[in-house]
């Protein structure tokens, strides 16, 4: 049953996630995003862990992809293939190619673990202990970081804004 | 599991769901005449006894009308538009608690569809789906006031689902858990001897910061900006035919009585009646059964007050103009909220290192 199941959400993620790189669409690529979102987030459930499965979808389903489409919708993307040169493509397909290789490599060469990982019976307070103990360092700064983003994008919009002459 | 407790399960979430849909044709009516007495008007009162056949009229009539799809519109999303918001409004209902346990066969069953251990987050992620069926709906259409609606309803509801997370967030802290179920248990009881022991006198700010964003959230008034009937025909659903348009109006209404569910279950004690502790109640009926029983009746309640205040407020408050309703969530709310999840971290410090 399990197996099963494992293989039908891995088979539901990867099909979607193909759908985002063929749809020429980019609503299309976007709605299928969304469902290999939801292909992974029902993987995390399958080994049990109900609380990455609900982040999952709380912030990429919910939060993220509403800022693409949303994105997508207000720029009124076409659906236009002559603004990807032949150059970039060649560069896209020769970089996935390379950092696939990368991934199947790694796995050859290591030793696969061949049970599934004990998951702890308190998830939530094994997840929080180890982010303020042993991961608090790349924790603050992670999102140090992602502070420092949001002030630089709020900088670069609002000096474009005032050479403009708009005023707010 | 056992082959009876499937089928059990079958049929508790089959009741659960059906009663649910039933807060639609309910509310059809509960609006309608309360906007009326609001308004000193009758309002809909001739079919059958006081009007209340009015919701059988108002869906044979969405039945019976002609199914149009417009030519402009992208077909696959428009007509998926819809389900993509009903499906998240029916899927959060499991998750919220309309009682203990009842026994049946000597074994004992939860009122609950599925008690799930991060039951707030659930409710909060799969709610925070509904808005692809707009905006999928909305661009659908190809439409520029469907598109506005749509764009308007995804900001608005991204905006408002923060201050909704940060009170969500000092209810988590102050109860110590995500289950619904163990936040109810924590109510049992009575605060400083008078007051029964629920969570809205210990989150008061918490409680008002979820009630505002889930007006937001449920796209009602005074929040409908989506929808604006004054400068956008009918919003996201103005391409939409009859049906389809009920089922958005469907998934409006089971919103709200999620929102209402979530209410009583963090802030207003869930199924505790006041004063009184459930070891008593159960002394007094004699039968767990019956008091199961007593507290479905007890959550049914207590949603349908909060219904209530819906409509109340829908037809009491204008509408905000959209950069109001922006700098309401920004300016005012995000703050509100993050104050109060500081001061709730500081108490319960405080009351652990006691």
């Amino acid at each position: 049953m399990r197996e099963v199941l494992f293989i039908a959400f891995s088979l539901f993620t990867i099909g979607a996630a193909s759908g985002v790189l063929l749809s020429r669409n980019p609503v299309y690529s976007a709605f299928s995003l969304i469902l290999s979102f939801f292909g992974l987030s029902g993987l995390y459930l399958l080994w049990g862990s109900t609380f990455m499965a609900m982040i999952q979808i709380l912030i990429y389903t919910g939060a993220i992809v509403v800022l693409f489409v949303f994105v997508v919708m207000l720029l009124n993307l076409q659906t236009n293939r002559e603004n990807s040169s032949n150059i970039v493509f060649l560069g896209v397909v020769s970089a996935s190619v390379w950092l696939f290789s990368l991934i199947i490599l790694r796995v050859l060469t290591r030793s696969i673990p061949n049970k599934i990982l004990e998951i702890p019976e308190n998830q939530l307070r094994t997840i929080s202990k180890l982010l303020f103990t042993r991961y608090l360092w790349p924790f603050e700064i992670l999102s140090f970081f992602l502070l420092v983003m949001i002030i630089a994008i709020f900088a670069i919009t609002r000096t474009q804004e005032i050479a403009h002459g708009g005023e707010k | 599991m056992e082959w009876t407790d499937l089928i059990i399960t079958a049929v508790k979430t089959a009741v659960i769901y059906l009663g649910m849909v039933q807060v639609v044709p309910i509310m059809l009516i509960v609006e309608r005449r309360g906007a009326a007495l609001m308004q000193d008007r009758p309002g809909p009162n001739r079919v059958g006894p006081f009007g209340l056949f009015q919701p059988i009229a108002d869906v044979i009539k969405m039945m019976m009308k002609e199914v149009t799809v417009p030519r402009q519109v992208n077909k696959a999303l428009f007509l998926l538009g819809p389900f993509l918001v009903l499906f998240p409004a029916s899927l959060v209902i499991a998750a919220l608690p309309f009682g203990d346990y009842f026994t049946l066969l000597g074994r004992d069953y939860l009122l609950q569809v599925a008690n799930i251990d991060v039951g707030i987050l659930y409710v909060l992620a799969i709610g925070s789906l509904g808005i692809y069926g707009i905006l999928f709906g909305g661009w659908a259409s190809n439409n520029k006031f469907s598109l506005i609606g749509a764009m308007r309803s995804s900001s608005q509801i991204i905006s408002y689902e923060i201050p909704l997370g940060l009170a969500a967030c000092s209810a988590v802290l102050w109860y110590g858990s995500f289950s619904l179920r163990e936040m109810v248990y924590t109510q049992e009881g009575t605060f400083l001897g008078i007051l029964p022991n629920w969570g809205f006198f210990y989150q008061p700010i918490g409680f008002l910061l979820f009630f505002i964003a889930a007006f937001a959230e449920t796209n009602r008034l005074p929040f409908d900006l989506p929808e604006t009937e004054a400068e956008l025909v009918a919003g996201f659903h103005t391409e939409y035919g009859p049906m389809d348009f009920g089922t958005f109006f469907m998934a409006e209404y089971m919103n709200m009585a999620t929102m209402s569910g979530l209410m009583v279950a963090m802030y207003f004690g869930g199924w505790h009646l006041p004063w009184v502790s459930d070891v008593t109640l159960l002394q007094w009926l004699g039968s767990r059964n019956l008091l199961a029983a007593l507290q479905v009746v007890t959550v049914i309640v207590k949603i349908s007050v909060f219904m209530l205040m819906f409509v109340w407020v829908r037809w009491t408050l204008p509408r905000f103009r959209f950069d109001q309703l922006m700098r309401l969530a920004w300016r005012n709310l995000i703050p509100i909220g993050l104050i109060n999840l500081v001061i709730t971290a500081l108490i319960m410090y405080f009351r652990s290192a006691q």
